[in-house]
């Protein structure tokens, strides 16, 4: 068995009187595509916030690649390897959509604001590989013709995919994406689903929520289920699919409800 | 309809390396014989022109500039920014005074200055965002004032006397009624500016800017150390009032806290929003025509201040992101897409 990339260890995580997150514990392994569903407001985009360091935990653990992250700095967990996507749209709409890649892909710059002033001759090495990155990530997520055009102009399918690529642009280990599906149509579903199992091929690791279930089911190895902000199942997507509970916590959900 | 900012982009990119070098060599050239063309119709009644060219229009421009990193690309609110020129003035005033320093040597002083002073007043106030910002900003502007008023060692409100102009080099000689000197001097500090931002923003830098203006927890969550790049916007922001202020000090000789107050902060502000936020010759333009305006009509006297404000808030009513705003273009892909 491959090892854990990220464990969550009896993470809880309250809001004021709302529980988002109770007693969760559960891990990604390497080169992982774990699916993480549940009904909305299940606290499934909570699991992000905490793991990328927008909220620190109420109490328990959470360790990544072997260190815990309680207390790092945002952008310090993204160098270490974690990126995302937002379940709402929020690119930055007035940079092309290489720009939002590149800046990205910053993160693991030696060259800084002072080298880049003077040219610094890594200053322009590191700029001039990490432009070709960008452009490879937007081919390898098929948005390459769109590469000059503003991220706000592009079309909403792109925009979605631009996310991908953007967190990727970040070199992660662990990819998070949330709902990267919403809004497709079921071609463009089945075409994402090529796409997040070419991105595990290339080596990341997936964490994937997705309200879709033939889409969730279709892409994972695994499948965490929460309700309510505690995990009711974890295992294999054909096991879960007949878990009662999980059942159970869907009906009187419309599967479509978002 | 005609878009100044995309058909001078357009004009730009579609020549090669030589005819970059001409345009630029021209269009330097040009603002460079301004000096020159007091008889024509830029002439400024009662005004001396050559003096206006000098304050507050180059002046204007270079601060504008300056603001510009801290506004336009960072998106952060700085009501305080006449803080910094303060600094660099009093610290010329200062050692051109009580020590043998002379202008050259005492720039890179002042600039430092300035720079320290940012980081002073932005580490705490960047941990804030929008309006608490800008209060805190507001307050750093007023309290450096304030305390020019009541140190001793500063002079408190008749300020400091009889400050050094520049010693000449080659033969110029900077008299402290040879404007056009002074204008020349302030050209090549905006010239060094302009490089300085146009460098910055197609690197790292600029993108970091871009990204915390746009969506500051994106960026952050994407590995932008938010609070640095920010940081630096304020310290070169600064940095460039600090460079204004050493020289606007050893051209008039005398400063007093009164040169420093509040309205020069909104001035500026007003310069880079009028232009064009976020756009370095929008904003230049904006400047150049804040500065220059109101002593052009100035034979409008009391009127004319009406007349600059009713301007303003027309201008802004036609064109909200200012005369050449900051959208970029896109490539021909668009035009495509459109038709
Ligand atoms: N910052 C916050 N302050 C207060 N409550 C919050 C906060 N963030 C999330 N919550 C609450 O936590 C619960 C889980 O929210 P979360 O966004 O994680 O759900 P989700 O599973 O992603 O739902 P959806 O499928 O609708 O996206 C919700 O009840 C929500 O109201
Ligand atoms: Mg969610």
């Amino acid at each position: 068995m491959s090892k854990s990339l990220i464990e969550l260890k009896n993470v809880t995580m309250k809001f004021g009187g709302v529980t988002a997150l109770s007693d969760v514990t559960f891990d990604v392994k390497e080169k992982e595509i774990l699916g993480l569903i549940g009904p909305n407001g299940a606290g499934k985009t909570t699991v992000f916030n905490v793991i990328t360091g927008v909220y620190q935990i109420t109490s328990g653990e959470i360790i990544f690649d072997g260190q815990s992250l309680a207390g790092v700095k945002r952008y310090k967990i993204t160098k270490r390897g974690v990126a995302r996507t937002f379940q709402n749209i929020r690119l930055w709409g007035d940079m092309t959509a290489l720009e939002n890649v590149m800046t990205a892909a910053d993160t693991h710059k030696k060259s800084g604001l002072v080298s880049g002033l003077f040219g610094f001759p890594i200053s322009r090495r590191e700029e001039k590989r990490d432009k070709a990155r960008a452009q490879e990530l937007l081919d390898f997520i098929g948005i390459g013709e769109y590469s000059d055009r503003l991220a706000k102009n592009l079309p909403y399918g792109v925009q979605r995919r631009l996310e991908i690529a953007r967190a990727m642009g970040a070199e992660p280990k662990l990819l998070l994406l949330d709902e990267p599906a919403a809004g497709f149509n079921p071609a463009e579903k089945v075409e994402l689903a090529a796409t997040i199992r070419k991105i595990r091929d290339a080596g990341y690791t997936v964490l994937l929520i997705e309200h879709d279930m033939s889409l969730v089911m279709k892409v994972s190895d695994r499948v965490v289920v929460l309700d309510f902000g505690q995990k009711i199942a974890d295992d294999s997507p054909r096991k879960v699919q007949d878990d009662p509970r999980v059942i159970e916590a869907y009906l009187g959900v419309p599967e479509d409800a978002s | 309809m005609f878009n100044l900012r995309d058909k001078g982009a357009e004009i730009w990119e579609n020549q090669g390396r030589v005819g970059r070098i001409v345009i630029a060599v021209g269009a330097i050239a040009i603002v460079a014989a301004l000096p020159f063309m007091g008889g024509t119709f830029l002439n400024t009644p009662i005004a001396d022109y050559e003096s206006v060219l000098v304050y507050p229009i180059a002046m204007f421009v270079l601060m504008a500039i300056g603001l510009n990193i801290v506004i336009g690309k960072s998106g952060l609110l700085d009501l305080g920014y006449v803080a910094f020129f303060a600094i660099g003035a009093y610290t010329m005033g200062l050692l051109g005074t009580k020590t043998g320093l002379n202008t050259w040597e005492i720039l890179p002083i002042g600039i430092a200055m300035a720079m320290f002073s940012g980081i002073i007043l932005g580490v705490p106030a960047l941990k804030l965002r929008g309006d608490y910002l800008a209060i805190i900003t507001l307050g750093f502007g007023e309290i450096v004032r304030i305390v020019a008023l009541n140190l001793g060692a500063l002079g408190r409100s008749e300020g400091i006397l009889g400050i050094p102009t520049p010693p000449g080099f080659f033969g110029i000689e900077y008299a402290f009624d040879s404007h056009r000197i002074y204008y020349w001097t302030l050209l090549i500090l905006i010239l060094l500016a302009i490089w300085m931002v146009r460098r910055l923003s197609a690197r790292r830098a600029g993108r970091a800017w871009e990204s915390i203006r746009q969506d500051e927890d994106a960026a952050e969550l994407l590995g932008v150390p938010t609070f640095k790049y920010k940081v630096w916007a304020f310290v070169l922001g600064a940095s460039v009032g600090g460079a204004a202020g050493v020289l606007y000090a050893s051209k008039t000789l005398f400063i007093a806290p009164d040169n420093f107050t509040l309205q020069i902060s909104i001035l500026i502000l007003a310069c880079v929003v009028f232009g064009g936020m976020g756009n370095i010759w929008g904003v230049i333009l904006g400047a150049v025509i804040l500065g220059y305006l109101p002593d052009r009509i100035r034979f409008l006297s009391e009127a004319r201040l009406l007349v600059f404000g009713l301007v303003l808030v027309i201008m802004m009513n036609l064109r909200p992101d200012g005369i050449l705003p900051r959208k970029k273009r896109e490539k021909a892909i668009v035009k495509k897409d459109a038709s």
